[in-house]
């Protein structure tokens, strides 16, 4: 029986030596298989490749570098998100704050307190009964605003779809749209608007 | 030259993939800087041309790049390059036919070791049996290339084609075979 493949791959290499295969002391096809396989190798370890020029490496090191720096960070795949939409998010919401601010000035008295349907309302959260709220102008006019409108009228608005972050917002406790309109005039007072 | 931050040379393997990670971008110019010349040799050896080698050998590296992450320390980064390194050659192989460098263009090799006679019929030789390197199948190629030039284990190689190591030794007999046939008696 021949020697397989492998095995004359390790005699060829050197790993097994001749004298441990007894095969091929009678087989003059294996010495012949291993004669040729030894004598490619060697053909094929003679093959150079031209050593490029020491400034190569120099300018390949840089075009690396460069292809790289336009990829950005190889972090940037949990990053970029936030990194583009929390500065576009800060913009719309003071811009938000800012516009209801500015509307505050054309209220001149606040509007009598409605009790809105439980059913209807968009928002969870009875601004108009809670004191925190009523003392902001701002969320009083939010509140007023909201109070009588009901499911249908915002969905066809296409406002506060469940899931969205208006949703979100509508939904959130007194104490956490104070936190967030300090949070949102922290931003304005940075951003000098 | 661009040289790297003071201390990220001196690092380790792991430690200046941590360091791309964490947004150190000149660790990636140590780890090409460690690997350029291995990654364009392999990629030489698969197009046989220095234009392409080092187009491929680029290509290489913003790969690994943007697979960072993924490297997990289980095989070594050189052995991780190889793998990508192999992908990208068999990709460009099958896409293209290879250009092997006319003897004329060859301009780096250091010529004044050899009379001029010798190096021409050496280089005649090494063109025929590139040549016929370049018509191995992807896997026996792949198969001699690492083990002849880069004298990767069977191991590694099958770790790098995602083989094992009787059909790494198998491949490589047939390689070696089919050169045989290819070639006849022109260059033994």
């Amino acid at each position: 029986m021949h020697l397989r493949p492998d095995e004359l791959i390790d005699v060829a290499e050197g790993k097994r030596a001749e004298s441990s295969a007894t095969h091929l002391a009678e087989c003059a096809v294996c010495r012949l298989h291993l004669a040729e396989l030894k004598a490619m190798m060697s053909a094929a370890a003679d093959v150079e490749v031209p050593e490029p020029s020491p400034l190569f490496w120099d300018h390949f090191s840089a075009r690396v570098h460069d292809a790289v720096a336009a990829e950005g960070s190889p972090r940037r795949s949990f990053w970029i998100w936030p990194r583009l939409t929390l500065p576009a998010a800060a913009v719309a919401l003071a811009a938000l704050l800012l516009a209801v601010a500015l509307n505050t000035g054309r209220v001149e008295a606040p509007a009598p307190l409605i009790v809105p349907d439980p059913l209807s309302p968009v928002a969870s959260v009875d601004l108009l009964s809670d004191p925190q709220s009523t003392s902001d102008t701002a969320l009083t006019l939010v509140a007023e605003l909201s109070s009588d409108m009901d499911f249908e009228t915002a969905r066809e608005a296409g406002l506060a779809a469940r899931g969205s972050a208006e949703h979100a917002v509508t939904h959130l406790t007194g104490s956490e749209l104070r936190e967030l309109q300090r949070l949102l005039q922290e931003e304005l007072a940075r951003s000098g608007a | 030259m661009r040289s790297a931050e003071p201390g990220l040379s001196d690092l380790d393997e792991r430690a200046l993939v941590e360091a791309c990670l964490g947004g150190q971008s000149a660790a990636f110019d140590v780890i090409v800087e460690r690997h350029r010349r291995s990654v364009y040799l392999l990629c030489y050896r698969f197009v046989s041309n220095h234009e392409d080698a080092s187009d491929l050998s680029q290509d290489v590296f913003l790969r690994a790049y943007r697979g960072l992450r993924s490297f997990r320390g289980q095989s070594s980064l050189a052995t991780w390059l190889y793998r990508i390194g192999v992908n990208v050659c068999l990709n460009r192989v099958s896409a293209k036919k290879p250009l092997s460098e006319s003897i004329a263009d060859r301009q780096f090799v250091d010529e004044t070791a050899e009379s001029a006679p010798d190096r021409l019929l050496k280089d005649e030789r090494g063109a025929r049996v590139r040549a016929a390197i370049a018509q191995l199948p992807r896997k026996q190629r792949a198969t001699l290339v690492l083990r002849m030039y880069h004298e990767m284990s069977h191991q590694e190689i099958a770790d790098v084609l995602g083989s094992s190591v009787g059909a790494v030794k198998a491949n490589f007999f047939h390689a070696l075979s089919n050169l045989k046939k290819m070639l006849g008696g022109e260059v033994l």
